[in-house]
């Protein structure tokens, strides 16, 4: 199904479904940190594959970006992007260290991989049960560099397909003072050729 | 001034123009210059080859199509067929794993491909910058055929 054909009450779902498995990942987020997490309303944004560096706030904008696939039923990649502030204010509350700057240790990208994973399974999980289909996250892969290059392997993936890419965005924020908020982006990019999975099954939700 | 030039774009200009292509990972930018006329071209690229079955989408997503059709527009805009020298920067593998998938083997894949296209097309390579695993935002002045290669760590661009 391509991206554009889809209605306001798909995309209406499509939020709504990840407005679910998002909150599942913020309780397990919020466990970790021992902090609330709040979460913004989720946007379904479809743009052609080359705007997405800047849907993400530029190209050079230095993040910390962890990808996964999507593997089972249906096929997409997860993205879950970081600035580089906000990933060690996590990794000060995960691993309570002082922040040393810019470079991640061996045992940083771990544990900041395993975020990302507990993160995508609870979210998948979610999913899954609502859609009652099987979706698992693979390993994930890290990468703390501009922008733009830590999300063009994604991009490549979907560009097999077609030049448009399907991004379901939810914001969230953690933390008591405004110094320290972590802040990140989570998104769900499906595969055009799955989407129909999404989107058929929620319809069958709905009506 | 806009000067950028986006993923699956390819642009031509004349010097004094400097042409940017930002933020590359896995994907690789090819900067074509014919020094006598100052005329060149930079491609931002996503993929090694078009597939021969499946439809098109925009060609400068492909490396293969997207160098030959950035030539033809050089020589339709003046440019010396016969002197054009390229140079190559990005391709990285921005995720270091233990195994060899082939989405992160895809940069190097790219790399290849831009290199094979040239020598098919007698396009001498200038220069690179590609591999490891870094991005990378490149300027290509198109005055001098310069190309000068940032990364996000470094304090001082690469010149190549």
């Amino acid at each position: 199904m391509p991206f554009r054909e889809l209605s306001h009450i798909q995309l209406d779902a499509l939020k709504e479904i990840s407005n679910i498995g998002m909150g599942h990942a913020a309780t397990a987020l919020s466990q970790m940190i021992g902090q609330t997490v709040r979460l913004r309303v989720p946007q379904v944004t479809v743009t052609e594959i080359s705007q997405v560096p800047e849907h993400l706030g530029g190209a050079e904008q230095l993040m910390v970006g962890i990808t996964m696939q999507v593997l089972g039923d249906a096929r997409g990649s997860i993205m879950l992007l970081f600035p580089q502030e906000s990933a060690h204010r996590l990794l000060c509350s995960l691993l309570g260290h002082q922040d040393r700057g810019h470079t991640l240790s061996e045992v940083d990208i771990s544990a900041l991989k395993e975020v990302g994973n507990i993160l995508a399974s609870a979210y998948l999980n979610a999913l899954g049960n609502l859609l009652k289909k099987v979706l698992i996250p693979s390993v994930p892969l890290l990468a703390n560099d501009m922008a733009g290059a830590v999300v063009d392997n994604v991009l490549i993936e979907l560009s097999r397909s077609g030049d448009l890419a399907m991004m379901v965005e939810t914001d969230f924020s953690g933390g008591q003072n405004r110094e320290k908020t972590i802040r990140g982006h989570f998104f769900l990019l499906p595969d055009p050729a799955t989407l129909d999975i999404f989107v058929n099954l929620v319809g069958g939700l709905h009506g | 001034m806009d000067n950028r030039v986006s993923i699956a774009q390819t642009r031509i200009g004349r010097g004094p123009e400097v042409l940017r292509a930002c933020g590359l990972g896995s994907c690789i930018a090819v900067g074509l210059f014919d020094p006598r006329n100052r005329i060149g071209g930079l491609g931002h690229m996503l993929l090694p080859s078009h597939p021969e079955d499946s439809p098109f989408g925009k060609a400068g997503k492909y490396v293969d199509i997207g160098i030959s059709g950035m030539v033809e527009e050089l020589v339709q805009a003046g440019a010396s067929r016969t002197g054009l020298v390229a140079k190559i920067a990005g391709g990285a593998n921005m995720f270091e794993t233990t195994y060899q998938t082939l989405i992160n083997s895809i940069g190097a894949r790219n790399a290849k491909s831009a290199r094979e296209t040239l020598a098919k097309l007698a396009i001498p390579l200038a220069g690179e910058e590609v591999g490891g695993n870094r991005g990378r935002t490149v300027e290509f002045d198109l005055a001098t055929g310069k190309m000068l290669v940032y990364c996000a760590r470094d304090e001082d661009p690469i010149l190549i």
